[in-house]
């Protein structure tokens, strides 16, 4: 193989790996924060990625303006079913077990009723647009430019969100909450305005992939839940609560899909992906990037 | 005793009144009673996909056109159709499960397929079983007429005719080398065995082949390294996201071959839309027949267009599921409801239809010849075999743009 053929190879792995990450950030976020395990997670992934194809078809907005846009409408949204279901659950639940298991019922629930609500406003069948498709030359190797953007912005956002987490007083404040809710009770941290706040920033994360998503695949109301799957995986590779253990696992799994399906398989994608997650979890039970 | 009797001369004379208005109501009834047809479809999950565009929306306009026209011929007499559906959320066992009670205890009228090879391969045995004529616009599959279920007849052209026509297509127009890529599946598999058996004998060789799985999000490994085996052609037996992926992905890596083929979705309304009419061009795939086919098609196309707000039919399955019900439209006139006469009426009568003329062989269409279209000018036109071509083949595909 060709050095230009290899580093296509990889960089189509690190470019599925960027989505990867960006979505598994997100729901980091929430299981790492709140431990709600939001299985809806991909479902809001899907409304972000139609909001787009939506403006984009209907009134000719581009997908770029939508980045911003699809991260701000899923934020309030985030908020709302935050202080519609979570917010409810947190208080009526008497403790963090019980809180974890109601919400993953919670989240089933959200997924049909997001899932069903796009079906019946545009039906199931599918969508797309054509945004930025034309190959670059970059070295001895070819990209569609919508792939390196994507990959370019699913980096950005994963960046952004580490550094936002490791430098600011919020980002303190949210890793003190990761580390012990109570503890970082007791030391004035304002769990009330975090806690849907940071939902609200995951799920706006999952709007910012769904739109990512729309410019560069076919969108149904059933994309989302294989990327939920595929961020469970992600999240445990990388250790929950663990924002660049996330990126990290993202990327690995991406760019080990990739070149299994080079030199094997395609059909064999899901046995490599268990495959790679089974090998961590037996040499590193708690993630990669566990402390 | 006498409260007795008089109660029961109240009762009876309830009866013949009742009696007496049923004598009179009941022919009425019976020309206004609708004709109950059921059946199953995807409107969520993976298959809706297909099922929304090459299936539901006809069942839909065909029966809005016979309840326009003042309702379903039945052996003369007009009764409106009522449509009982539901959604099998892309479901194996939900589709069973619906068929089973549509037929078992609704006991509707009729029954109309649902969508896809996976779904009609559970049904058809069932419907066998209960003695419904099933005409399957959506599966392909040899298993399935092997099966020889004498109430089950598939609309489109199997695996063997598509495949053979497309190996003739490439081998007359000097094509040496090809890759394949299927979906790893009944639909995938069985084609991918068509084509081995059609590749026989024909002097092209095969230089790579490599199944995926259903729902992969990215095909460009596989894409780069048939690009580096340099094929004449390339074949995919893909579904709706798959077809659209592959010829995505396709552009991005550079891989633009003499003849780039793929299947299901490349005869629909929403490639042309992704991938820009220009960047269309010379795509081939699998498709039958478009408006220019037969002055029927055309008034479909046209009807289904308005109906749906601009939505078009797909140039292949919506065309065969559009003749699945002027067949049995054509046969409830006839025969009525019996479906054991429906049945023989389909399996032993050669039918004209949008698509030409249609006749069985046990399950198999055996008129209609297998196929293969090209996007020309924001149209999939049906170029090979040439005696049903709407427009020349364009032997060298351009560039993509």
């Amino acid at each position: 193989m060709s050095l230009g053929a290899w580093l296509e190879l990889l960089a189509s792995g690190l470019i599925t790996g960027g989505i990867y990450a960006l979505v598994a950030l997100g729901l980091n976020l929430q299981y790492g924060l709140m431990r709600i395990l939001n299985i809806a997670h991909g479902e809001f992934l899907m409304l972000g990625a139609y909001f787009t194809w939506m403006m984009q078809t209907a009134f000719g907005v581009s997908p770029l303006w939508m980045l911003p846009a699809s991260f701000a409408l899923l934020m309030m949204l985030g908020l709302a079913v935050h202080w519609l279901c979570f917010r409810r659950l947190a208080a009526s639940s008497p403790n963090l077990d019980v809180f974890e298991a109601r919400g993953l019922m919670v989240s089933f629930g959200l997924l049909f009723l997001v899932q069903n609500f796009i079906s019946f406003l545009w039906g199931g069948e599918l969508r797309g647009y054509d945004f930025m498709a034309e190959p670059l030359k970059l070295g001895g190797a070819q990209f569609a430019a919508n792939k390196l953007l994507v990959f370019a912005l699913a980096l950005l956002f994963s960046a952004a969100l580490i550094v936002l987490l490791r430098t600011t007083l919020l980002g303190k404040g949210v890793r003190a909450l990761m580390q012990s809710p109570v503890g970082a009770q007791l030391v004035g941290i304002d769990t009330k305005r975090l806690h849907p706040l940071m939902f609200g920033v995951g799920l706006g994360l999952s709007g910012v992939a769904g739109c990512l998503l729309s410019m560069a695949y076919t969108i149904s109301p059933a994309m989302g839940e294989p990327y939920t799957v595929t961020a469970l995986i992600v999240i445990t590779l990388g250790g929950f609560g663990s924002m660049s253990g996330a990126l990290a696992g993202g990327l690995l799994l991406g760019v080990v899909e990739a070149l299994g399906m080079h030199f094997t398989n395609p059909s064999l994608k899901a046995l490599l992906s268990y495959a790679v997650f089974i090998a961590v979890l037996l040499a590193r039970p708690n993630g990669l990037f566990a402390k | 005793m006498s409260t007795i009797r008089r109660s029961m001369s109240r009762r009876s004379a309830v009866q013949v009144i009742a009696a007496g208005a049923a004598s009179i109501a009941l022919p009425a009834l019976a020309q206004t009673r609708p004709v109950r047809v059921g059946y199953a479809m995807a409107r969520t999950g993976p298959w809706t996909g297909g099922a929304q565009v090459s299936q539901e929306p006809n069942y839909l306009l065909w029966a809005e056109q016979q309840n326009a026209a003042g309702g379903l011929s039945v052996k003369g007499s007009k009764r409106p159709i009522e449509l009982v559906s539901f959604d099998d959320r892309s479901e194996v066992e939900t589709c069973v499960r619906t068929y089973e009670k549509l037929m078992g205890s609704d006991k509707v009228d009729l029954v109309l397929a649902p969508w896809g090879s996976n779904a009609n391969f559970a049904v058809a045995p069932l419907a066998n079983r209960c003695g419904y004529p099933f005409l399957a616009p959506t599966a392909l599959s040899k298993k399935l007429i092997e099966m020889k279920l004498p109430y089950f007849f598939l609309m489109l052209q199997q695996p063997a005719p598509m495949t053979g026509a497309l190996v003739d297509m490439l081998k007359a127009n000097g094509a040496k080398t090809l890759a394949v890529i299927y979906v790893d599946d009944l639909f995938g598999l069985e084609n991918y065995s068509a084509l081995k058996v059609a590749l026989q004998g024909s002097g092209l060789s095969l230089v790579e082949e490599k199944s995926y799985p259903g729902g992969i999000k990215d095909l460009s490994p596989v894409l780069r390294s048939i690009k580096d085996k340099n094929p004449d052609a390339f074949v995919g037996f893909t579904y709706p996201p798959d077809t659209i992926l592959a010829s995505k992905q396709a552009k991005e890596v550079g891989f633009n071959p003499r003849f780039f083929y793929a299947s299901v979705g490349t005869a629909f309304q929403l490639y042309k839309n992704v991938m820009t009419p220009a960047g269309a061009e010379g795509v081939l795939g699998m498709g039958s027949w478009n408006a220019k086919t037969s002055p029927g098609a055309k008034a479909y196309f046209d009807a289904h267009t308005k109906k749906f707000g601009g939505k078009e039919p797909d140039r292949w399955a919506s065309g065969h599921c559009w003749a699945a019900l002027e067949i049995l439209t054509a046969a409830v006139a006839k025969h009525g409801l019996d479906r054991k006469a429906i049945r023989d009426y389909v399996a032993n009568t050669e039918h004209s239809t949008i698509v030409g003329k249609i006749k069985f062989s046990g399950s198999e269409n055996i008129s209609t010849p297998g196929t293969v279209a090209q996007w020309q000018k924001g149209e999939f036109e049906v170029v090979w075999p040439k005696n049903v071509a709407t427009a020349p083949l364009i032997a060298n595909k351009p560039a993509w743009v």
